[in-house]
């Protein structure tokens, strides 16, 4: 048995939809999970490895002569051929369509093995039933048992969990875990729960592509898969802000920000100036600019935490800077995530309490906390899939986790202006998509402008559509 | 000008020295509006000057700093820290004739020369306020008598003000109103809403006296927080050396040691700093802080004796006016010690090891807090006082010598806490010779040789009982249950 090399594969779906640039190696002894959300393309994904599509560029190799293959789709596909056979009544006869034994016998290479499986599975009633009139978990179970008793040399189950009772599914567990030693897999399912023991990789796909590979035995980036998918199909929603503690209303015909002919200058050195900049509210903008432009720099102008904010004209939520207003006051209208935010956040505390610090706007938890807050802190762990781990402190968390609960930090008071600067930096790619899903739950649920710095096209954000692009040079 | 506090009669010495009170939040509801619309001059733009000016103007204050026309003309570093961070400067003349408040953040020994050339600009009825009250009671400063005069003095170094008020909290800070000089009785109003706009309000505020401050801040300073530290230093490493330990792990030990040792006592005062030993260590570390308290008490007496009558003052005083000569000569030898020119090597040193290997740092530290404290109380300071500037701080300065050494602590500490620190460690150290020659590395450098770590019950319980009743122990229960309930609720 060879390793199975997918190169550069891009697969077409009869212009439906399209595999792109999938590179996967499935090594001899490896058994293969598939994840991603609805449509990402993971049973085509899988479907490919049996010869479904049409594979218009790259080059594969190892892919085996006998791909058996149990999915939907290709139920679907033979009920529908069955279907046909009965339109095709030119001979004017009523047909009955194939029977299910006939079914069976088609691909079997092993009729003991078919006939126990008959039996195990409860079939043996409805041996010679047409296929097409059978109920849709007994056609999965008929599809399985072709599958099983055609000696496939790899075998491709997609969701073949689905819809079986339970002795029936206990059963195919026990069953799949006995030929693991012998037949490699590759199984579609939707829920880490059910992963079989056996299951050597994940894989997770999404809009197409093969995002990530991950060996079993790597918890943290199992762990990371897990929250990924579970940020991507999970119902939840986004918590709401806490009832008991609403933000002074701001006067909705003014401006959320409106900076003007604004200038920062260390010494001799003028990093912008003659800087004008009106947001609106639910107005959402990138800002982008190479490094050193002061795209931070002109962010912690509308923060209140550059001191050169008071000797420019900015006006934030109501003030004009500058008159006596305290940065809390403005600071109340802002969730703010950055890497250097992160940095700063060096305090042994717990998840919860790092995220009930965002109604404090403080670094660290210094005030009584309500229950209120402290059950919508649980709320946004819970989206965040981190559940039942309020109290693990916050420094023992990897990087890219911290990043979500200070995301949520940021959120949990439901701001006026969320600022998220390269919110993405320094994350691994899965860390990255883990960031990306939540901000886009954040963007599509609810009323906060989104002021979002970012260099990296692939991090884009939909439904952002206003830019703010600061030059290198000064005077823009 | 006669020293202050030696003009008062006893029994108002006595009063002034017992002021110190713990401040609760619901004392702060009015937070900064006796401060709103007023303008508040800053003098100085060092590291407290700046970083106070900039949490004050954060609160929604008006801030502004004067600087020495000097200053100003030459745009000296105060200068361009001013300006680079969007504050107003001007001179004397341009700036103190409307100054609701002046914030006098120079070093002490420049507050005679400043203060003299500030008053006769501020306006009637202003606020002259203190980071120190040395030159009121050790100098005798005396103030216009419609001038009112308070003292805010957060006990951090300015970066930590600033960085623990962008967090949304504070620093510990005191406050003092100088009675001859409340002639509208708004001193302590001012002074609140100060400590509110450097947020120290949210990490503790303890009211004092300008007495009590100076008195049991300069016996802190001087002996158990910067002269124990530096005596200790100098007489473990040059022991460890004599006695064939590395030098790198010596120096290693002792630059971390303090930081690590007296971490255990912020959190659970002596008592469980000494519970960090083993059993059999503990009583040899007990043993050993009787015999030097024996012979260090003399020492503590003679500081807070010279402190009161204001000998310690004047003297230090001869020395500014003698450009310093001590202070520098003291500084130049403290860099050329042995454990000053070690490095710290490159030994990995568990956290338990700093406290079996170092019995002996444990034991001065211990001596070094009780003595103090018990000095302090003896000559009518409040317990509360003397905790602060005994236990409390010591963590603290150790922060510092584990940064950058004995350099770094005095760097970081007042010219006047350096000064004195210096006096304490060249009496302390030939003091301690004799009792450091029967000393070997089983009380520092190596641990007790601990095959059997049985210990006699009744002397366990004796001993236990000596360290948990110690007076600084009950005031430090207390206190530390306050901070609790003010500091993170983690």
């Amino acid at each position: 048995m060879h390793a199975i090399c997918l190169d550069a594969v891009s697969v077409d779906f009869d212009g439906r939809f399209q595999l792109s640039d999938i590179n996967w190696v499935i090594e001899p002894g490896q058994h293969w999970l598939v994840t991603g959300t609805n449509g990402s393309g993971k049973s085509a994904l899988v479907a490919a490895l049996a010869g479904v599509g049409e594979r218009v560029s790259g080059t594969w190799s190892g892919v085996p002569e006998r791909v058996a293959l149990v999915s939907y789709e290709r139920q679907a596909e033979l009920i529908e051929a069955e279907r046909r056979k009965d339109d095709a009544d030119i001979l004017d006869v009523i047909s009955e369509g194939t029977p299910v034994g006939e079914i069976i016998d088609a691909v079997c290479q092993d009729r003991d093995l078919a006939n126990e499986l008959v039996d195990t599975l409860g079939l043996r009633p409805l041996i010679d039933r047409a296929f097409r009139k059978l109920s849709t978990g007994e056609t999965r179970k008929v599809m399985l048992i072709r599958a099983l008793t055609s000696q496939p040399d790899l075998l491709v189950l997609d969701e073949p969990f689905d819809g079986l009772d339970c002795d029936s599914l206990a059963w195919l567990q026990d069953y799949l875990r006995v030929l693991a030693t012998t037949v490699p897999m590759v199984i579609v399912l939707n829920r880490f729960d059910e992963i079989p023991e056996f299951i050597t990789h994940v894989a997770y796909v999404a809009d197409g592509h093969l995002r990530h590979r991950v060996e079993r035995s790597d918890e943290p980036s199992m762990a990371a898969l897990y929250q990924l998918l579970h940020l991507k199909t999970s119902d939840l929603e986004v918590p709401q802000a806490d009832p008991a503690d609403r933000l002074p209303a701001l006067n909705p015909s003014d401006p959320l920000v409106r900076i003007s002919d604004a200038a920062i200058r260390y010494d001799e050195n003028t990093v912008f100036e003659h800087l004008d900049w009106t947001i609106e509210t639910n107005q959402h903008w990138q800002l982008s600019g190479p490094n050193g432009s002061g795209k931070t720099g002109l962010l912690s102008l509308i923060t209140g935490d550059h001191p050169q904010c008071y000797v420019n004209d900015i006006f934030v939520f109501g003030f004009q800077r500058g008159t006596g207003e305290s940065i809390w006051q403005i600071k109340q209208y802002i969730g703010y995530v950055s890497t250097a935010l992160q940095w700063e956040y060096r305090v042994g505390t717990g998840l919860r309490n790092v995220i009930i610090s965002g109604f404090f706007d403080s670094i660290g938890l210094y005030s009584k906390s309500t229950d209120m807050q402290k059950a919508i802190a649980d709320e946004w762990l819970a989206l965040l899939g981190m559940s039942g781990r309020a109290d693990e402190p916050f420094s023992g968390l990897s990087f890219g986790d911290r990043r979500l609960v200070l995301i949520a930090r940021a959120m949990v008071k439901h701001p006026p202006l969320l600022i998220l600067d390269e919110p993405c930096l320094g994350l691994d790619d899965m860390n990255r998509q883990l960031v990306l899903a939540l901000i886009e739950r954040i963007c599509a649920s609810n009323e906060t402008a989104v002021l979002y710095v970012n260099h990296r096209s692939q991090d884009a954000i939909r439904g952002i559509d206003n830019h703010l692009t600061l030059s290198s040079e000064a005077a823009s | 000008m006669a020293n202050y506090f030696n003009t008062l009669p006893l029994r108002e010495q006595l009063a002034e020295l017992g002021k110190c009170r713990f401040m609760h939040l619901d004392e702060f509801t009015e937070g900064v509006d006796a401060l709103k619309g007023k303008k508040i001059v800053v003098i100085g733009c060092g590291a407290q000057g700046l970083n106070q000016g900039l949490n004050l103007r954060d609160s929604g204050l008006d801030v502004s700093y004067t600087l020495r026309a000097e200053a100003i003309e030459q745009q000296r570093q105060s200068w361009k820290n001013a300006t680079s961070n969007g504050f107003a400067v001007g001179t004397y003349e341009e700036l103190l004739p409307t100054a609701d408040v002046v914030l006098n953040l120079t070093p002490d020994k420049q507050h005679t020369p400043v203060v003299n050339a500030i008053m006769p600009l501020m306006k009637h009825g202003a606020c002259l306020s203190y980071s120190h009250g040395f030159n009121i009671v050790e100098e005798g400063m005396q103030i216009r008598d419609d001038i009112t005069v308070i003292m805010v003095a957060p006990k951090c170094p300015g970066s930590e003000v600033r960085a623990e008020y962008v967090r949304g909290f504070g620093v510990p800070t005191l406050i003092a109103v100088h009675e001859d000089n409340d002639p509208n009785g708004e001193g302590l109003a001012l002074a609140k809403a100060y400590a509110v706009g450097t947020g120290g309000h949210k990490a503790g505020v303890l009211m004092s006296s300008f007495v009590a401050e100076v008195k049991s801040d300069l016996m802190g300073e001087q002996t158990i927080l910067c002269g124990m530290l530096q005596t200790g230093s100098l007489l473990c490493f040059d022991k460890m050396i004599e006695e064939g330990i590395d030098a790198g792990y010596a120096s290693k030990l002792i630059q971390y040691g303090w930081e690590t040792t007296t971490e255990a006592l912020k959190y659970g005062g002596v008592t469980n700093m000494m519970d960090r030993l083993s059993n059999p260590a503990k009583i040899r570390a007990f043993d050993l802080t009787e015999q030097m308290k024996d012979i260090m008490r003399p020492l503590y007496w003679k500081h807070q004796d010279d402190i009161m009558t204001g000998t310690f003052s004047s003297g230090m005083m001869e020395d500014w006016a003698n450009d310093d000569a001590k202070l520098l000569g003291w500084r130049a030898d403290t860099a050329e010690t042995a454990f000053e020119k070690t490095p710290a090597g490159d030994v990995e040193i568990s956290e338990q090891e700093y406290f079996d290997n170092g019995i002996l740092m444990v034991a001065m530290v211990k001596a070094g807090v009780e003595l103090a404290f018990e000095t302090m109380t003896a000559a009518g300071i409040i317990a509360d006082s003397a905790y602060y500037e005994s236990l409390h701080e010591t963590p603290l300065i150790a922060n510092t010598v584990a940064r950058k050494k004995l350099y770094e602590m005095n760097a970081t500490i007042s010219d006047t806490a350096e000064y004195g620190c210096y006096l304490y460690n060249h009496a302390c150290v030939p003091l301690l010779g004799e009792f450091m020659k029967g000393i070997s590395t089983d009380v520092i450098g190596k641990g007790l040789d601990l095959s059997d770590t049985g210990v006699d019950n009744a002397r366990l319980i004796e001993v236990n009982a000596a360290i948990r009743s110690h007076p600084v122990e009950a005031i430090g229960g207390v206190l530390r249950g306050y901070m609790a309930d003010m500091k993170q609720i983690i």
